[in-house]
């Protein structure tokens, strides 16, 4: 087979492919992440990059304008070469730093907020103390045993365990692997009697995990994770004072596979396809810990607990298992309950003998990271009805109170993630994330108030607000002439400039059209279908929600009046919406540290019922109502209906 | 027993087309032919097409009526009005549509002159579904109309503003298009009426399939538009066309060689729609035209 020499600029990385492999295939085997929705089915546009030198064949595409076409611009996973080629990468098509700095975006992204930062941290480390015994998931007691004598004849596993039961009257069963008790006799001659255990807290079961010398019991530690279809967060807990010592978040690289479950799940099906999600999965889980680890001055052995909260796809990707029948009728998963494993089992790097536990899922499109967040948002503990929305991809949503839950998942897209958006991007730095118009100018403010890159999710949510209240938009969100932005035509549909070149970061004009804004109406308009059908379902009104909890990337710098005037969210008093920020990493830290919260996170889990939209045949009738601004029905937002 | 019988709160807007022998359509306070609750002091009126060119796909038996009228729209619109007795004429320019004749703005201008001038019912006038070319002819036809009243279609969600535009500076109505779907009729009578074009003009049309071709769906949209309209929507309380005719002769069945098939086809089609509450049929065969005429006086004398 022949084989060519692809060289990606800027960076001169370069690789050797066949003749018939992509570039965007050669692009990821030399480590640059090009951005790309759909998993290489040149379907999204995204993945633009321009020929410099070189022979190739491409398939056209509309989503490449002809202007495009004269400079060199080709779909890279619709190319393959003829030759050697030299491919620029332009910064709009880089899916930019794989690290996203929690800490920066945290602070920066919550500023001037409805709630700051310090409240929403502090509360829920309160709350998290308060409401949940200590009980972490793995616990580590000193022991010092008795020397055995000639009456005192157990034999050593016998006798560290009938320690333990002294120490410990509440554990009735005790479990101990073959390997531990094979290292015993010397272990405990060596160490003088004097040993470290450490107790997992297995399927209601106690376990002997690991047993060391000498007094380690200070040194216990445990990993949350969030994986998000997006973003994965991780956070490195003390279990023994419950102090978060460290906090990082990646891209979830699956991305490079395609944006959302469905595709990811069809990837699985490739050749090779379930093993590339879940290393891509695990390697970013473990350099994730790795780093924390490091900077924490620990070691991996150090870490004797993982705890994962994801949705259902997510969780059968990261151990593993195979998605298929979560997209195939009846939409069975393989596994909701997950019982307590080792963490090496799934290839997570901690202490050799660590367990891994991964939030409990509803069902194929509700998953443990909602199960997280509703322990987070203490709904299922009060008499009041409460909202609880993640706006993220699948945008889940969940009604009840401490009796019943009702979840469903609109599929909102990746709207709110920056994705499916000509000039869109994640919240990172440079993002535009709040915008206003004030005497027919633009003020626009982007994370970290460095030059404007894109738009991210709540910045096209403000975005698209102040279009309407200004009246630059009809309500069906069609572009109109006007005197504050300046409006062309591209490809059929109007776009207006919101940034000109030479003010932007990436020197292109950052715009938006009117296919962003129908995009953008189809995400609000599931997730506010999915919250009209669920309030029908369980036969209440919108009046009788006492509390919207709203949870997500996006949802810390969500400006509320804005998501409100849109129809993203019902129109309730501004006080009723609570920011809880990344719900699914919260919840599942209360887990590491409290057994009391993961036995609540099984109740939740049982409690819970799932409402499959795609069954309701009020979903669609009401969502076509639910693509106008606000809403068709402008009675259903009468603080809109005073603004317009 | 005692019946029942629905108070219904609000009423269907009144939308008077025509200058010379103005009619009236809408003011319904009840769901039609329903005993003791139709109170429709307008009853629904039968409008025929008219093309201006020969319309090339209709079967001969539809043709045959009207013979070299045909080929002249304005002594075939006055045929249908004096031989057929239509309410109305729905002039389709089927010929400005670019892969058809292609016809300019002027031509079309002329045609409508010349139709205007052959009769005094009032005029419906649609385009061609060729939304850049419709836009063009009809803010033209619109003009050359101008003081006469029209009903011109159709505005749709992706196309409305140029219709509306010049209807509204030429005093004209307009048909608001939606494909059976509730929610988009109303969303588009609401920027229509961001434009400040008048409630009592509009007219709305859900995109009409013929009795086996998806009638009961439309039906069923009519019938909800009607329902929300006298429970006081003012978004839907606007009284409905139905391009019923077009639909039934388009399906296979009217094109059979059994004679009558057509005609039935069409009659079963419109007395359906005239049920959901159709205030205007647009029809084409002269006998179902006058069977259905014939229902309509007998509906509205019952009472």
């Amino acid at each position: 087979m022949e084989e060519f020499r692809i060289t990606f600029l800027p960076e001169h990385k370069a690789v050797y492919i066949d003749r018939g492999t992509d570039l965007l295939t050669a692009a990821l085997k030399t480590g640059i992440h090009i951005y790309n929705s759909c998993g290489g089915e040149g379907v999204c546009g995204r993945c633009k990059v321009v020929v410099k030198k070189g022979i190739y064949i491409t398939e056209d595409s509309g989503r490449i304008s002809e202007k495009e076409r004269e400079e060199g611009y080709v779909l890279a996973c619709r190319t393959t070469p003829e030759s050697d080629m030299e491919v620029l990468v332009p910064e709009e098509s880089m899916l930019g730093d794989l690290e996203i700095l929690t800490e920066e975006i945290k602070t920066t992204r919550l500023a001037g907020l409805y709630t700051p930062v310090e409240e929403i941290e502090e509360e829920h480390y309160k709350a998290a103390l308060k409401i949940f015994k200590h009980g972490p998931l793995s616990t580590k007691i000193f022991l010092k045993l008795p020397k055995p004598t000639i009456d005192d004849n157990s034999g050593d596993a016998d006798r560290l365990l009938r320690e333990i039961k002294k120490q410990h009257k509440e554990i009735n069963v005790i479990q101990m692997g073959l390997s531990n008790i094979k290292r015993l006799p010397r272990l405990l001659r060596e160490s003088d009697w004097k040993v470290t255990a450490t107790l997992g807290n297995r399927n209601k079961t106690t376990e002997v995990v690991l047993i060391e010398p000498g007094d380690r019991s200070r040194e216990n530690f445990g990993v949350a994770v969030d994986i998000g279809t997006t973003t994965i967060v991780a956070y490195l807990v003390d279990l023994n004072s419950q102090k978060v010592l460290g906090t990082k978040a990646s891209y979830n690289p699956q991305v490079d596979f395609g944006e959302d479950v469905i595709s990811r799940i069809i990837f699985a099906q490739h050749e090779k396809g379930l093993e590339k999600l879940h290393h891509a999965v695990i390697d970013t889980v473990n350099s994730l810990i790795d780093n924390m680890i490091k900077e924490a001055s620990l070691t991996l052995d150090d870490v004797t607990a993982v705890i994962s909260a994801g949705n259902t796809t997510m969780t059968h990707l990261l151990l593993k298992i195979d998605p298929t029948q979560i997209r195939k009728d009846p939409y069975i998963p393989a596994v909701n309950f997950m019982p307590i494993i080792r963490a090496s089992e799934a290839g997570i790097k901690i202490n050799p003998r660590g367990l891994l536990m991964c939030l409990p899922c509803i069902g194929s499109y509700v998953g443990g990271d909602i199960v997280a967040g509703v322990l987070a948002s203490g709904m299922y503990k009060i008499k009041d009805i409460s909202l609880f929305i993640d706006l993220g991809t699948n945008g889940e949503v969940v009604l009840g109170n401490k009796e019943w839950l009702l979840a469903c998942s609109t599929s909102a897209g990746p709207c709110f993630e920056g994705g499916g958006l000509t000039s869109g991007m994640r919240a990172m730095k440079g993002a535009i994330q709040n915008i206003s118009i004030k005497n027919n100018f633009l003020e626009i403010e982007t994370i970290g108030n460095l030059p404007p890159k894109g738009i991210c999710g709540s910045g096209i949510v403000d975005i698209i607000s102040e279009l309407l209240k200004n009246k630059i938009i009809d309500r069906s969100g069609k572009i109109k002439e006007n005197k504050i932005c300046k409006v062309r035509d591209s490809e059929g549909a109007k776009e207006l400039v919101l940034v000109e070149a030479k003010d932007s970061a990436t020197l292109k004009d950052i715009t938006i059209d009117e296919n962003d804004i129908k995009n953008l109406m189809h995400s609000k308009g599931a997730i506010y279908t999915g919250i009209e059908v669920l309030l029908k379902e369980a036969g209440f009104n919108k009046s009788d929600i006492k509390h919207v909890f709203i949870a997500g990337g996006l949802g810390t710098a969500l400006n509320i009046r804005s998501a409100i005037n849109i129809g993203l969210l019902p129109d309730l008093p501004e006080k009723n919406f609570v920011f809880l920020g990344n719900t699914s990493v919260s919840g599942a830290k209360a887990c590491l540290l409290s057994s009391e919260a993961m036995d609540y996170a099984e109740i939740i889990a049982n409690k819970m019922t799932y409402l499959d939209l795609s069954t309701s045949s009020s979903f669609m009738n009401n969502y076509s109502a639910a693509l106008f601004l606000p809403h068709t029905d402008i009675e259903l937002f009468p603080s809109v209906k005073k603004l317009l | 027993m005692e019946r029942l019988i629905e108070k219904w709160q609000d009423k269907i807007n009144e939308v008077v087309i025509g200058s010379k022998k103005p009619i009236k359509i809408g003011g319904e306070t009840g769901v039609y032919f329903i005993d003791g609750e139709d109170k429709c002091p307008n009853p629904p009126k039968v409008a025929m097409e008219v093309w201006d060119m020969e319309p090339e796909a209709w079967p001969d038996v539809l043709k045959s009526n009207f013979e070299k009228a045909l080929r002249d729209p304005a002594e075939w619109a006055k045929m249908c009005v004096d031989k057929f007795s239509a309410d109305l004429i729905c002039l389709r320019l089927a010929s400005i549509h670019p892969d058809l004749k292609n016809t300019s703005s002027q031509e079309a201008g002329k045609t409508l002159e010349k139709v205007l001038k052959a009769i005094s019912v009032p005029l419906v006038i649609i385009g061609s579904s060729s939304p850049e070319k419709d836009n063009e002819v009809m803010a033209h036809c619109a003009n050359v109309a101008k003081g006469e009243n029209c009903l011109f279609g159709v505005a749709t969600q992706e196309n409305y503003k140029t219709l509306t535009a010049a209807c509204l500076s030429a005093g004209h109505s307009i048909i608001s298009e939606a494909p059976i779907d509730i929610n988009i009729a109303k969303q588009l009578n609401i920027l229509i009426c961001d434009m400040q074009f008048p409630l009592d003009k509009i007219v709305i049309h859900h995109a009409t399939g013929a009795l086996g071709y998806g009638l009961e769906y439309t039906y069923s949209i009519m019938e909800r538009t009607r329902l929300a309209g006298i429970s006081g929507d003012k978004m839907l309380s606007m009284p409905m066309i139905s391009f019923a005719g077009q639909e039934a002769w388009r399906t296979k069945e009217a094109k059979t060689y059994a004679k009558d098939t057509g005609v039935l086809w069409e009659i079963a089609t419109c007395s359906a729609y005239l049920n959901s509450g159709a205030d205007i049929l647009v029809m084409n065969h002269p006998k179902s035209v006058k069977e259905i005429k014939k229902a309509i006086s007998q509906l509205c004398d019952k009472n």
